[in-house]
């Protein structure tokens, strides 16, 4: 009888990010710290490439577009976007393996482009290091939100530095030490970090953290902040299987523990 | 007996049990076993009994008429009362042991008697006596005025047979007392052997029963066994079949229907795994063009102010159809998804009031609808699954009802109510079965309207991946949908959440 509205992409307004008007009304805004986003659209099928390159484009990014992963691998060290929307199901190497061969060097945002949003396949895809996941077919203002809510995680912010044990957070230069070494982390790995270490010893629920690294709203997907938790333990914990940082809070969330 | 009775005797336990092939089986036996045995030795009793008695008796009575006609002869006439007690001790003296007592009428207070202690005339029965006096007419075929008679009676509880007879008219009576004890101690005894022969027969009998029907009922019952797997959905299950009889004829039987059905079975589930598959791609197929007119819908609503206005009314059709087909191939996406049962959830502990008011939020429903739910009802279950059942319920009353539109949230035991009420003329009660139906639609005038015809049946499916389930009816005003959520999902659908966690 009722239709009902699909999850990511909700009714108008519902899927955009706090902060961003939504609407044509300054179509050509960006983000403060770039002139205009350049994003790297890597899709298989002619029709949705152009047709999202046009969408994106007129939402204030520049947009360059590859069509089969090898191609989209090749333009990406050639041009180095500021972020890649990537599709899931290509010819050749799929974007599974796109996104694990760019993560092996760089730790610019990826959104997955998902044509199914069976479970197996989101899993799959944020485990692989993808930040966040749109699913087919998608509104070109949600992605467009996604996308800048992702970018803004980079932002720098107040000038501070906390210390957990052997891992050093210096908020000032963005960067996170471990053992005195420089952590390679994603800026969705960097947020997440720094929105727990905000709040040390506090547990923050799944839901909590979506709002304010994904900027999702309330029903984003918790397996987003699983995934990435998994990813930034992998990257800072001495034993990611047995974490002593980032330790999960049974029924509620996740909490960072200040220095012993 | 009606039906009903039938089905009410066979459903009950007890009543099943005593009729039951075995109980039924063993009661046949012993039946005819009994039957068998009791005639037989009854026969046998009364046959051993008439001849041991019949001897004995024959044998005293005619030693008491030939020891009595002997002596008889000897007693003087006008005989006294001594001459007769020595007649009664002479003829008793005979060898076999029974007692004589004489009479005489013309000695009326005479006792003569071999033992006058037990036996006197008294003793004699009134009819014996008659018969005896009774004097016979002679003919040809019978030569004597007098007879011997004789009668069996019990005296003081011990069995005799007493014997009498008068030799001249005008002499004494003489009547004669054989005990039968011993013959009764004997039949007794034969008595005790048959009874217990028969005891031993119907238990005999009640055994082979149990054999007989151990034989016939294993294969029934392993046919019922098998019957009921069968029922349960193991359509792989076969009897094995021994023999020629009408049991292998039944089994074999089952065997071949098992095997129609089984292939039966799997013919269907296959046709319809290949029309699930079919939706599935199709949807999947249709997702693609769809992803590419959807990306450029934005721009083209952008600019239809700016159109001609005789192509602007195109434009905005194309962008409202081409949104509500990515609905309609989003929800078919999901009915797949639920039907293939590859539908999980991404359980969080979330307020519900929060949830609801988020949704209500979200779509600017504000306004027109009344929310009555206390904070703090946190349940695990998948937010953004739980939102589609509530936008489906609201957005369903608020369009079909009309405002306002209740919702109220109660916690009730281990589960949370969600009741969503509107103000509308209630569900037809021919439509309320129907209406968690996939693309059924209450108003069949209204052929196409906003909905995919999928809303309900997706909320309902959503429900029950929780282990909750959504119920329709109408209550005093309008139409109320309750949807019962248990506070934590069922243990299945945790793990994932858990795992993912780790």
């Amino acid at each position: 009888m009722a239709g009902i509205p699909v999850p990511g992409r909700a009714a108008d307004g519902t899927g955009a990010a706090p902060g961003r008007t939504v609407g044509g009304d300054s179509p050509l805004r960006v983000s403060q710290n770039e002139a205009v986003p350049f994003l790297l659209l890597i899709e298989d099928d002619d029709a949705i490439r152009t047709g999202l390159e046009l969408a994106l484009t007129r939402q204030g990014h520049r947009v360059a577009t590859a069509a089969s992963g090898e191609d989209g691998l090749r333009l990406f060290k050639e041009q180095r976007p500021d972020l890649i929307v990537l599709d899931v199901m290509l010819p050749g190497i799929d974007g599974f393996e796109v996104c694990r061969r760019i993560r092996r060097t760089d730790q610019l945002p990826i959104v997955l482009l998902t044509a199914r949003s069976d479970d197996i396949d989101v899993v799959v895809g944020l485990e692989s290091g993808a930040d966040d996941y749109v699913v087919k077919p998608v509104q070109p203002r949600v992605l467009d939100a996604r996308i800048r809510a992702v970018l803004r995680r980079g932002e720098r912010e107040s000038s501070d530095s906390s210390v957990y044990g052997t891992v050093v957070i210096d908020r000032a230069a963005m960067t996170v030490t471990k053992d005195g070494a420089d952590l390679q982390l994603t800026p969705t790995e960097l947020r997440l970090l720094l929105e727990l270490s905000r709040r040390p010893g506090q547990a923050l629920s799944r839901q909590q953290l979506l709002r304010l690294v994904w900027e999702h709203d309330y029903l984003g997907d918790s397996r987003l902040v699983d995934a990435c938790v998994q990813r930034l333990r992998a990257k800072v914990e001495d034993v990611p299987s047995a974490p002593t940082l980032i330790r999960t809070v049974r029924g509620v969330g996740y909490r960072l523990d200040p220095p012993a | 007996m009606t039906d009903q009775q039938t089905t009410a005797r066979f459903s009950s336990g007890p009543w099943r049990r005593l009729r039951s092939l075995r109980v039924r089986l063993i009661a046949v036996f012993a039946a005819v076993a009994l039957t068998t045995a009791v005639s037989a030795s009854g026969i046998a009793y009364w046959l051993n009994r008439d001849a041991v008695l019949k001897r004995a008796q024959d044998t005293a009575l005619n030693d008491f008429r030939v020891s009595l006609s002997r002596n008889v002869s000897n007693l003087p006439l006008n005989a006294t009362c001594e001459d007769l007690n020595a007649l009664a001790s002479t003829v008793a003296s005979s060898g076999l042991s029974y007692d004589v007592v004489v009479s005489d009428p013309a000695l009326p207070n005479c006792v003569a008697s071999s033992n006058s202690a037990q036996y006197t005339i008294a003793s004699v029965p009134a009819a014996l006596r008659t018969a005896v006096g009774k004097p016979r007419e002679l003919t040809e075929s019978n030569p004597y005025t007098y007879h011997l008679y004789w009668q069996r009676q019990n005296l003081d509880g011990r069995p005799f047979v007493i014997g009498g007879t008068k030799v001249v008219t005008t002499g004494p009576t003489a009547y004669m007392f054989k005990s039968l004890e011993n013959e009764r101690a004997d039949l007794n005894t034969l008595g005790w052997s048959l009874a217990i022969a028969t005891l031993l027969a119907l238990i005999g009998s009640a055994l082979l029963a149990q054999a007989a029907s151990a034989t016939v009922l294993r294969p029934v019952k392993r046919l019922g066994d098998a019957a009921r797997r069968l029922g349960e959905g193991h359509l792989d299950t076969r009897l094995e079949v021994e023999g020629s009889d009408e049991l292998a004829d039944l089994a074999r039987t089952f065997n071949r229907t098992a095997e129609s059905l089984h292939g039966q079975v799997e013919e269907l589930s296959a046709r319809e795994a290949q029309s699930r598959r079919f939706v599935a791609d199709m949807s999947h197929e249709l997702r693609t063009p769809l992803t590419a007119m959807t990306a450029v819908t934005d721009i083209l609503e952008d600019e239809a102010e700016s159109l001609d206005p005789m192509i602007e009314p195109a434009v905005r059709l194309v962008v409202s159809e081409t949104r509500r087909l990515s609905d309609l191939v989003e929800n078919l996406m999901e009915v797949t998804r639920f039907d293939a049962g590859t539908a999980k959830l991404v359980a969080d502990e979330v307020d519900i009031a929060d949830l609801i008011m988020s949704c209500i939020d979200g779509r600017a429903w504000y306004d027109a609808v009344e929310l009555d739910a206390p904070r703090g009802i946190l349940a695990v279950v998948d937010p953004r699954r739980l939102d589609v059942v509530f936008a489906n319920l609201i957005g369903n009353a608020l369009k079909h009802g009309g405002s306002p539109v209740r919702v109220r949230v109660r916690e009730e035991g281990d589960t949370v109510v969600v009741a969503v009420s509107d103000s509308g003329p209630g569900i037809p009660e021919d439509v309320l079965p129907h209406v968690f139906d996939r693309f059924y639609k209450a108003d069949k005038g209204r052929a196409r309207s906003e909905g995919s015809g999928l809303g309900l049946s997706i909320a309902m499916a959503n429900a029950q991946i929780h282990g909750g389930s959504i119920t329709a009816a109408n209550g005093e005003v309008g139409a109320v949908f309750t949807l019962t959520l248990p506070l934590t999902p069922p243990p299945p659908a945790d793990d994932t959440a858990e795992e993912s966690a780790r």
